[in-house]
């Protein structure tokens, strides 16, 4: 494989909060090939959607800082680029999607305006120019009339059209990488088919490489090809989709894996009881320690998992799991 | 598999009232506080005052328009040779008891109001809402001095006119509380749970709903002095009774040629009301549980 | 215990009906009503859970507020255990809601900011009076310990508990009262996904122990699948489809049950591959201008003309199995 497009090194993201500093991603290393799609999986408070703002530059000011390792994109160091350099590539080389459609679009411009603002911005597009593309772009995302939707103000749409018209806008530069956080959280599951399909097929077409937030197994088992799995801004555990699923090595993946009630090919009549990960994410004031922050939650704790930070192993079909007991799970 | 659904690794919280988070919240907040000693001074001399400097306001004790320091007066004396300082303290009980009461029963208009008119919506709320419209747009001075004038300007009066013309805010604030409140889940849950509407609105929903109408309360005690105030110079006040309105009104007449005998009780006007002002912005920020968050 | 209740018919719906007023009426012009329920009806057996799923708009929790009389029903009935719910008077109506309970969806929204949690849960006893209020305390420290709440954390404030904490405290309220049947609003689709787990076992397990009956609102089929015994699929206010669990999951008919059931992602490699995904395209119709014929009609891939003229009735299929759709017949086959 040539160098990967974006390549993450010992990623450390400190957040200061009332209690002190937390590193709320803590030696974080992971890399992305050109096209390729990865997901980060894990419960609220893990550090996944933290990971994506620092990627972006975009972590709450003051508050949020890079404290150590590398943000390599296409060779260039982004975790020390300037706000100027940054802005360059934000929209135009990497974007972003959120999960709220509803509040990350202006109400009062048009949505043929949002869009076409970006394309000015970015590509020195005239003003008639950008205009087709915006149509263009709100066609390609199957917004049906395009040519008389681009007119439409966000309120004049369902929630499923304007996450469309937010990855209109996300791609309307054609990036290299655009990161989706938890993009269909908040639509209904016909909706998410939709926008899930036309992720894929937009991936095929343009060649973007997608990073996609989920807390959906099910999810990442139909969108990426890689996932990694975030516990308490660590990596637990990452590798190919299949094989994670298959047999996941770390208790945590297999705890996420088990506790949802996945529908199967066939449903019978017995019901088991749902695999049960107890007790919640530990808080910022614990991430950071030197012991496996899972161990409180786990079912296969043993003292050394108390005393030291699990290293990460690697085995042989792809995956990596950070936990002292990866070959017995 | 365990049952028991122990928050990991922290420790268990202590069982705190919501009151106790709201004054730690309000202590931090420097200005509030210097304001809530100010008002607590001011409060203490309307009670306590009148003991500690007998001398009685309405006495001519000097020669008249002798400036404050001098003489051994203090704060000078006014037209008539009485003391300036005397009517101050004095004045200070009228002016805050005027202030609270008037303010309470705005509170106690606007909430009975404002409460009946966001839970039942329908007819009622459009009928509330339509009286409230009313005497929001009757221009309040005026009102106040016709009611003042027809039935007579004793202490009791006063304070109605006042109240009657300022709890239309309070109305309107607790109106659209309700109104938010009402759709919250826990309002369902207690009638899914067969709480009666009496139990709803005034358990259940106004004590939600309090914060604000505290805050707007607050405020309204100083803009009930002002009123006062601003009644007594007009000379709509009992004669009889010394307020800091009145002095300011009485002796209007000479602020070109003895200034303070009109500045000294209107600072003492400002300071309560700019005090009040700041502990209910304090107030606001304390009881708001946004802002409590960080 | 199950056994000698089996097949009796708890919860009777009938017809039930809710529509709401959107502008106009009064002095003004013709009233404008929004159906935001349209004639539907289901049973449920007492110690069974009738699962109602639906997207957003197809009126599922409105159907459930109405059941509860949270909400006004225009026309119907509601029948739980010979009570019609809809015919009560004020009084009445408050001391039968002894008998349902309910469920939230926001543990954050659901529970009084200023009330500790023992007060909470003590609320539909202290509401109801049926109970010496010496009795009461004891009944909320076997609450706290059914739902595995810790007893010294009975003096907390709402805010001091995580969300799964939280709903445990909702579950512990609805139980209060020993109800018959406790309508679940989306009980877990506000919390984690580990914490999902958590709650659902919960509600499994008091469901054997109490031998509970339970009307479940949800737009996650995986959790309807582990969670019901039958299924009522709502669109646009109607119900489409209602069936048993295995007939449903196993050979849905309906051409939106199918749609939806093969929209949902799944971990299950054997699944995936032997699902078509078939997506649905458009936007459901405008509530306030529903046409005449199917409400699915125009996002349906095998509509027909009839589809559009002529709405479908609820018709059984199979035993137990009922569809709305022009296009299943007595062979029970899906038209997709």
């Amino acid at each position: 494989m040539t160098a990967p497009l974006l390549k993450v090194e010992n990623l450390r993201i400190e957040l200061t909060t009332r209690d002190g500093v937390a590193p709320v991603i803590d030696d974080l290393s992971f890399e992305l090939g050109a096209g390729e799609s990865i997901s980060f999986v894990g419960e609220s408070g893990c550090g996944k959607s933290m990971t994506a703002l620092g990627i972006m530059g975009l972590l709450p000011e003051k508050i949020g800082r890079i404290a150590a390792g590398s943000i390599l994109f296409e060779g260039e160091e982004l975790s020390t680029a300037s706000e100027k350099r940054m802005r360059e590539i934000r929209g135009n080389d990497i974007s972003m999607i959120f999960q709220e459609p509803m509040t990350s679009l202006n109400p009062v411009y048009t949505v043929g305006e949002q869009i076409a603002e970006v394309l000015r911005a970015h590509q020195n597009l005239s003003k008639s120019a950008a205009w087709s593309k915006a149509t263009e772009l709100l066609d390609a995302v199957r917004i049906p009339n395009a040519q008389r939707r681009v007119n439409d103000y966000p309120f004049q749409m369902s929630g499923g059209q304007r996450q469309r018209v937010m990855i209109a806008i996300a791609l309307a530069c054609e990036p290299k990488i655009l990161i989706a956080d938890e993009p269909t959280t908040a639509l209904d599951v016909t909706v998410q088919a939709q926008i899930f399909d036309l992720l894929n097929d937009l991936k095929r077409q343009t060649g973007t490489a997608i990073i996609m937030i989920t807390h959906d197994m099910g999810a990442v088992a139909e969108m990426a090809q890689r996932m990694i799995v975030m516990y308490a801004g660590r990596n637990a555990e990452q590798g190919p989709v299949e094989n994670i699923i298959e047999h996941p090595r770390h208790p945590y993946s297999r705890g996420l894996i088990s506790c949802v009630p996945h529908i199967m090919a066939t449903l019978t009549e017995e019901r088991h009881p749902l695999t049960e990960v107890a007790g919640i994410v530990p808080s910022l004031r614990e991430f950071g320690k030197d012991q496996c922050l899972f161990a409180s939650r786990c079912t296969m704790v043993s003292q050394k998992c108390l005393d030291k930070r699990p290293p990460e192993v690697a085995f042989a079909d792809g995956q990596k799991s950070a936990c002292w007991h990866a070959e017995a799970v | 598999m365990s049952d028991l659904n122990i928050v990991p690794t922290e420790p268990a919280p202590v069982a705190r009232h919501p009151a106790a988070e709201a004054w730690e919240m309000f202590r931090r907040n420097h200005a509030a506080m210097v304001a809530l000693v100010v008002l607590s001074l001011i409060i203490l001399v309307a009670i306590f005052g009148p003991y500690i400097y007998p001398t009685d306001p309405f006495d001519m004790v000097w020669a008249p328009f002798s400036p404050p320091g001098v003489d051994g007066f203090i704060l000078g004396t006014d037209y008539l040779g009485r003391d300036l300082m005397a009517a101050i303290i004095h004045g200070a009980r009228v002016s805050i008891l005027i202030g609270l009461a008037a303010a309470l029963m705005s509170v106690f208009i606007g909430v009975t109001v404002g409460a009946l008119a966001g839970f039942y919506r329908g007819w009622v709320e459009e009928v509330l809402m339509r009286i409230t419209e009313f005497f929001q747009v009757l221009p309040t001075l005026l009102f106040a001095m016709v009611i003042v004038a027809l039935f007579g300007a004793s202490l009791p009066m006063i304070t109605l006119a006042i109240g009657i013309v300022s709890w239309t805010a309070v109305a309107r604030i607790t109106r659209s509380e309700f109104l938010r409140i009402r759709e919250l889940e826990y309002v369902t849950a207690s009638r899914a749970s067969g709480a009666k509407n009496a139990k709803l609105m005034f358990r259940i929903i106004l004590p939600n709903a309090l914060p604000p109408i505290i805050v707007q309360a607050a405020l309204m005690v100083g803009s009930a002095i002002l009123f006062e105030a601003g009644l007594s110079f007009l000379g709509l006040t009992d004669p009889n009774v010394v307020s800091w309105g009145q002095v300011i009104g009485s002796n209007r007449q000479y602020i070109l040629d003895a200034s303070y005998t009109v500045t000294i009780p209107g600072m003492a006007i400002f300071v309560t009301v700019l005090a009040i002002s700041l502990v209910g912005d304090g107030l606001n920020d304390a009881l708001n549980p946004k802002l409590r968050q960080r | 215990m199950k056994d000698q209740m089996q097949d009796e018919v708890l919860l009777d719906v009938q017809d039930l009906t809710v529509r709401f007023n959107v502008g106009g009426g009064g002095l003004f012009g013709e009233a404008k009503y929004l159906y935001a329920v349209d004639n539907i009806s289901f049973q449920i057996k007492r110690g069974e859970t009738l699962a109602i799923v639906g997207e957003s708009g197809s009126g599922k929790t409105t159907a459930a507020l109405a059941v509860a009389r949270l909400v006004e029903a225009y026309k119907g009935r509601v029948d739980l255990a010979g009570t019609d719910f809809l015919t009560l008077n004020d009084e009445e109506l408050r001391q039968a809601r002894a008998k349902m309970q309910f469920i939230f969806q926001d543990p954050y929204s659901s529970l009084n900011p200023r009330v500790r949690a023992e007060k909470i849960v003590r609320e539909p006893l202290d509401n109801l009076d049926a109970v010496p209020e010496s009795e009461r305390q004891a009944i909320v420290d076997k609450l706290f310990e059914a739902v595995g709440l810790h007893p010294e954390q009975q003096r907390l404030f709402p805010h001091q508990f995580s969300g799964g904490q939280r709903q445990r405290i909702g579950i512990a309220r609805a139980l209060a009262t020993q109800p018959d049947l406790i309508i679940c609003d989306e009980p877990v689709s506000a919390l984690d996904v580990a914490v999902q787990a958590q709650i659902l076992n919960l509600l499994r397990k008091l469901q054997a122990d109490f031998g509970l009956t339970f009307l479940f609102i949800s737009h996650d089929l995986g959790v309807v699948q582990h969670m019901c015994d039958s299924i009522a699929v709502m669109y646009m206010g109607k119900v489409v489809e209602y069936a048993d669990r295995l007939s449903l999951f196993n050979n849905p008919l309906h051409p939106y049950t199918v749609a939806l059931l093969s929209a949902v992602p799944s971990v299950d490699k054997e699944r995936r591959a032997a699902t078509k995904r078939i997506l649905i395209p458009g936007d459901p119709p405008d509530p306030l201008a529903l046409p005449k014929g199917c409400r699915f009609a125009n996002r349906c891939p095998v509509a027909q003309d009839r589809c559009k003229t002529e709405q479908p009735e609820l018709n059984e299929v199979a035993p137990g199995h009922k569809v709305a759709c022009h296009l299943v017949d007595e062979r029970a086959v899906s038209p997709l």
